[in-house]
């Protein structure tokens, strides 16, 4: 899961690889790429449909009806950081993620139609520009690159930068994935893919089911999937593809499989 | 949030601040203070501000790209100016000026920059300070003319007995090489905005002809009794270090 973050990292070495960030970027020096929630925001605020900006977003789309919403598990570099948190953290249930567990998954929905008119209303693709955890975080590893070399920068954008990612680190400590699972508006847009990707959650047929529910202790994302066992496959918008559930179910990866195409 | 000596606070670690080193080097006033550049310079093939705000997400390809090129023309902009937060612009002209290099348009997934000829850019207009600039104060230097990507089609030459005059026209794009390769201490060169340009052009215009026309012995009080003391007392940076 790191590699492509790696790919990112090499931009700072000059290589062209993957130059940009999770917002926006080109793949080797020529495919433009664009996040589909930065798109809808740039679309929203500039009321102006581009050829340019369409064209990287049906890349980037194309990638996504494949691979549903695995952006979120295996791309996004808050759900690596988001890992190394809860590994730091003590197990046990605090008073915060109870109520963390209350807020529905749909609040994501409310919040992207609302930063989508936000952005329409001001002219400006306020999430993208502003609060992304995407722009930010390649903002502040940017940042940090161009002080130390001496390169223009301005200092407080870093430091705001840094922050933002550092306040979502703490949110983390004390709601676990409310922000993956609830909030985030890239992640909700991705899930929509999983309603049509070709990836997607399936079950071995004929293996039986030991209701232990340690797969939906595991999924992190609150995904129900020991109740869908009995069918062919499991299509929730939550679910990013890190396959922790199959890893945890009693029989080991045998019954919980991914399946893709078939 | 400089600490002492050079150093920086970043995310918890010291690093030296070379920001702070250069400008030790760099202490001159820029040419024309009183003219301010009039808001923010894009990089090049931006669309109209308005517009270009609109769709620039921050994704910083842009500000990647001319890293990898190593120009290191772009950098994003900071809160002094919140309704332009995130948003790429050339900061330092001086030291990181655009290299008209052309390959952070075609890049920009949102379409905010569009790839254009480099003729065509129209990042800012270049102006000179007369006052300041070797050529109009009776020596021969040409630097910025000959650092100019578009050359002979935005320079005009006017050379006579007070020098080899440089002027620079409205074919400008202003990239700011001439800022950068200018060797006056502060650069002689200050590149602003084409719409501020549009509102000094009748003034800047007026005191060039007014130059121009100037009778000798006048022409001779000015270069003796004030612009070269201001030239000499820069000129100790002649051997700047380039980066
Ligand atoms: S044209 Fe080249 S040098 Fe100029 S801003 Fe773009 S990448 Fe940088
Ligand atoms: S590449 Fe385009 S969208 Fe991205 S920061 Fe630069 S101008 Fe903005
Ligand atoms: S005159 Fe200076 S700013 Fe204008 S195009 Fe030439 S080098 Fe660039
Ligand atoms: S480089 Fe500077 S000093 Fe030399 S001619 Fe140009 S403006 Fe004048």
């Amino acid at each position: 899961m790191f590699g492509i973050l790696v790919l990112f990292l090499l931009q700072f070495v000059n290589v062209k690889v993957l130059v940009g960030g999770l917002t926006g970027s080109a793949a080797l020096w020529s495919l433009n790429l664009i996040d589909v929630f930065a798109y809808l925001e740039s679309f929203s605020a500039s009321r102006v449909f581009t050829k340019e900006a369409f064209f990287a977003v049906v890349a980037v789309s194309a990638l996504y009806l494949i691979f549903g919403r695995a952006f979120c598990g295996w791309v996004c570099p808050m759900d690596f950081l988001y890992e190394m948190v809860d590994k730091a953290k003590k197990r046990g249930a605090s008073a915060f993620e109870k109520v963390s567990a209350k807020i529905p998954p749909g609040t994501g929905y409310v919040i992207a139609a609302f930063l989508l008119f936000v952005s329409w209303l001001l002219g400006v693709p306020f999430f993208s520009n502003y609060v992304s955890h995407l722009t930010n975080f390649f903002r502040a590893v940017t940042g940090v690159v161009s002080l130390g070399l001496g390169l223009p920068v301005d200092r407080d954008v870093v430091i705001y930068s840094v922050s933002v990612i550092l306040f979502l680190l703490l949110f983390e400590f004390f709601f676990p994935r409310l922000w993956c699972r609830a909030l985030c508006p890239v992640g909700k847009v991705y899930g929509l893919f999983n309603k049509v990707s070709l990836l997607r959650l399936g079950f071995v047929e004929g293996r039986q089911c030991g209701e232990c529910m340690l797969c939906d202790q595991t999924c992190y994302m609150k995904v129900k999937i020991a109740m869908h066992v009995d069918k062919s496959s499991l299509r929730d918008t939550n679910c990013i593809y890190c396959g922790r559930c199959a890893e945890g179910c009693e029989t080991k990866g045998r019954l919980i499989k991914f399946k893709l195409w078939r | 949030m400089s600490v002492s000596g050079g150093l920086v606070l970043t995310s918890g670690l010291l690093v030296p601040d070379r920001s702070v080193l250069h400008a030790a080097k760099e202490e001159f006033e820029g040419p024309l203070p009183d003219i301010d550049i009039g808001g923010i310079i894009r990089p090049p093939g931006a669309l109209p501000e308005k517009e270009f705000r609109a769709r620039c997400v921050s994704c910083g390809a842009c500000v990647n790209a001319c890293h990898v090129m190593k120009y290191d023309a772009i950098a994003v902009s900071g809160l002094k100016d919140l309704t332009n937060f995130g948003t790429p612009y050339i900061k330092d002209m001086r030291d990181f000026p655009c290299a008209l290099c052309m390959e952070c348009p075609p890049l920009c997934p949102t379409g905010a920059l569009k790839p254009l000829p480099k003729e065509k850019v129209s990042m800012g207009t270049a102006l000179i300070d007369f006052s300041l600039c070797f050529g109009w104060n009776g020596d021969v230097c040409l630097s910025c003319s000959k650092a100019c990507p578009l050359g002979a089609t935005v320079f005009d030459f006017y050379n006579g007995e007070w020098g080899n005059q440089p002027y620079i026209n409205e074919g400008c794009v202003g990239c700011g090489l001439c800022v950068k390769y200018c060797p006056i201490g502060g650069s002689a060169i200050k590149v602003v905005t084409k719409k501020k340009y549009d509102s000094l052009k009748g003034s800047y215009k007026a005191g060039f002809k007014s130059l121009l026309s100037m009778k000798s012995e006048e022409r001779y009080n000015i270069v003796y009794g004030q612009n070269l003391p201001k030239i000499m007392e820069r000129g100790r940076l002649v051997e700047r270090e380039y980066r």
